[in-house]
């Protein structure tokens, strides 16, 4: 399972010439990408380049053309229903709504997991919950509440609670900060960035937030046009004279990571 | 690769856990440590230095056993691989703390009826409202500028009218097959079988038929009302409809109201048409009765103020029916259970009406004679 050279570091996510199409559409037409353990990757682009689709790619929500995808070790294309549900039970996803069971207490949501994947006793489940409540940084308060009683940012929380309710390796998050405002965003960005260190998780996101990006990724690849056009630190991409990244980040040059002679 | 699952040991003094320690595994091992009986006073070691792999689950069970031996007079000594010690770290500082999951409070029964009742007076209160809101918002809009939506109008009538219509029919035709059927049973030994035609006639024309429309428009319309509007709300719909100025009444209910008014009367001729010729059958097969003399008896003995009376109750129903849907619909809050539980209602409580409708009107036209 591990590479047995410790000073490379493993990679976790493995994407080869993955080719889609889409009612006619062609998505993505040869991305490749790697991420690495106890990272954070983010995956940058504008609207509709196939971020979110190559998400639930790599999660076998959806199957490419052609290409590979190994994800923990796995090739999740043509992967067994079984396999698969073993698969994404090491994985936590939020998805850009946050998707919380509407009728369950935020309480009930993060254990559902607990009590559907593992065998635990009831008031075990309750403490594990609540412990992940505490974990994003959510009041106790919160647990009784109803996802429709909380503000966007807690719900956000909420259901990053959830995604991590199973310990799992690695973390998809799809557009965490849409819609939050720039405070609650920059909150949700340390959070992730605290969560990783904390537990060594790995984390890909797929934003536009150039926030998140900037402060938060180790790892940034950026999709256009069907490839990934520039990928690197974000600084590296930033500097990048790739028309469309250039279109995306204008004014970076002089970004944070200091401008290009 | 496989890793052993999670084990304790007991030695003197001391808890020895090994194996792996995840939230997959460690349902084995969750009750164990409260069967022990250590000696109060005592000293106890947990030893997890042999635990190959923790997450939060196994670090958690640890960390609530040995403050569960802590709290009861023990001294406890945890032992774990340093690889191990920032994941019991972050357990221990969560400030989450083990102990007896709250009790739930159960309403009890006298308390449980008066809360239902309270629930069905407020919601009775809200739909007498509704009605009114909507009487203003029509008043207000013949008033003004008379804004008829044509195209919603049209676009209803053929959904809950014009789909219906072989549904209503076929049911209504063999309700009048049924009805006349056992009509003639009753009737013939007594030579009296030329009577099926009054029956099947009075009873189609100025009760069922009526009824059975109203029943499957409730129960396809009003349903899809009390959905589609019940999603608009929780997709803030109505909200957007609200900011822009106009009214959800004007725009969403009164079209669905003036399509069923339009739609009702027709499927119930419908009805009465073919629930006639449903029994005109049975009447030729059972009685030898031919067509000509089956109508004819029919209108000659059916008076024009019974069948009058079936079309008019239609219209009073159309308004129930819609008005339920959409109040329902309106009253979705932000979680999908209540779309499927308000759908559920609007046609329980459209249909409850209408009934209760028409006995009102049966009531009514009783003491006036009609």
């Amino acid at each position: 399972m591990a590479t047995s050279v410790p000073s490379a570091p493993e990679i976790v996510i493995a994407v080869r010439d993955v080719h889609t199409t889409v009612g006619g559409d062609v998505i993505h037409a040869g991305v490749t990408l790697d991420v690495y353990r106890g990272r954070i990757f983010a995956l940058a682009g504008p609207s509709g380049c196939g971020k979110t689709l190559l998400l639930r790619e790599a999660l076998a929500l959806h199957v490419p053309d052609s290409g590979s995808i190994r994800v923990l070790g796995r090739d999740v294309v043509g992967i067994g229903d079984e396999e698969a549900l073993e698969l994404r039970q090491r994985c936590g996803v939020v998805f850009e709504r946050g998707a919380l069971f509407s009728s369950l207490t935020v309480a009930e949501n993060v254990a559902l997991p607990l009590r559907e994947r593992s065998r635990l006793g009831r008031t075990l489940r309750d403490e594990i919950a609540a412990l992940k409540i505490a974990l994003v940084g959510l009041p106790p308060s919160a647990g009784p509440k109803y996802p429709s009683q909380l503000s966007g940012g807690m719900r956000r929380r909420a259901a990053l609670a959830r995604a991590i309710a199973l310990d799992p390796e690695l973390l998809f998050l799809d557009e965490p900060s849409a819609g939050l405002d720039p405070a609650s965003g920059k909150e949700f960005e340390e959070l992730v960035r605290h969560l990783n260190e904390l537990l060594g998780l790995t984390v890909f996101v797929v934003t536009r937030d150039l926030g998140l990006l900037w402060n938060a990724a180790d790892h940034v690849a950026f999709l256009g046009e069907g490839r990934i056009v520039a990928a690197g630190t974000m600084a590296e991409v930033s500097r990048s004279d790739e028309p469309l990244v250039r279109a995306y980040f204008p004014g970076t040059r002089s970004g944070p990571a200091g401008a290009r002679p | 690769m496989v890793l052993p699952g999670p084990r304790i040991r007991v030695e003197s003094g001391a808890m020895r856990c090994s194996g792996s320690w995840t939230v997959d595994r460690i349902e084995r091992v969750e009750r164990l440590p409260l069967g022990l009986a250590w000696r109060v006073g005592s000293a106890v070691v947990l030893d997890a230095s042999a635990v190959v792999a923790m997450d939060m689950a196994g670090a958690w069970l640890l960390h609530r056993t040995a403050r569960g031996l802590e709290r009861s007079g023990r001294t406890v000594t945890l032992r774990l691989r340093p690889e191990h010690e920032a994941i019991l770290r972050i357990v221990t500082s969560s400030g989450v703390v083990a102990g007896p999951p709250r009790a739930r409070d159960r309403p009890r029964v006298l308390s449980a009826v008066g809360r239902r009742a309270w629930i069905s007076a407020r919601e009775l209160g809200g739909l007498v409202s509704f009605f009114g809101e909507m009487g203003v918002t029509a008043a207000r809009a013949r008033t003004g500028p008379l804004r008829v939506r044509w195209r919603q109008v049209l676009q209803h009538v053929q959904t809950a009218g014009f789909e219906a219509l072989p549904t209503a029919a076929l049911l209504s035709f063999f309700i009048g097959v049924v009805l006349a059927y056992q009509g003639s049973a009753l009737f013939r030994p007594s030579g009296a079988g030329i009577l099926v035609a009054d029956l099947v006639g009075l009873a189609m024309l100025r009760e069922l038929s009526p009824l059975v429309t109203a029943i499957i428009v409730a129960g396809r319309s009003g349903s899809a009302y009390a959905a589609q509007i019940g999603a608009m709300k929780m997709t803030g719909e109505i909200d957007s409809l609200r900011a822009v100025g106009l009214s959800p009444i004007e725009v969403l209910v009164l079209p669905r109201i003036a399509a069923l008014l339009v739609v009702l009367p027709l499927l119930t001729v419908a009805a009465d048409v073919l629930g006639v010729a449903g029994a005109m059958v049975v009447a030729r097969a059972e009685l030898a009765m031919g067509s000509g003399e089956f109508l004819g008896r029919v209108a000659r003995e059916i008076r024009a103020s019974d069948y009058l009376l079936g079309v008019c109750k239609a219209p009073v129903f159309a308004v129930i029916i819609a008005a339920v849907g959409c109040y329902q619909g309106l009253q979705v809050a932000d979680d999908a259970e209540s779309v499927g539980r308000r759908t559920t209602v609007a046609v329980v409580q459209s249909m409850f009406l209408v009934v209760v409708a028409d006995g009102f009107v049966l009531v009514v036209s009783r003491l006036f004679g009609i």
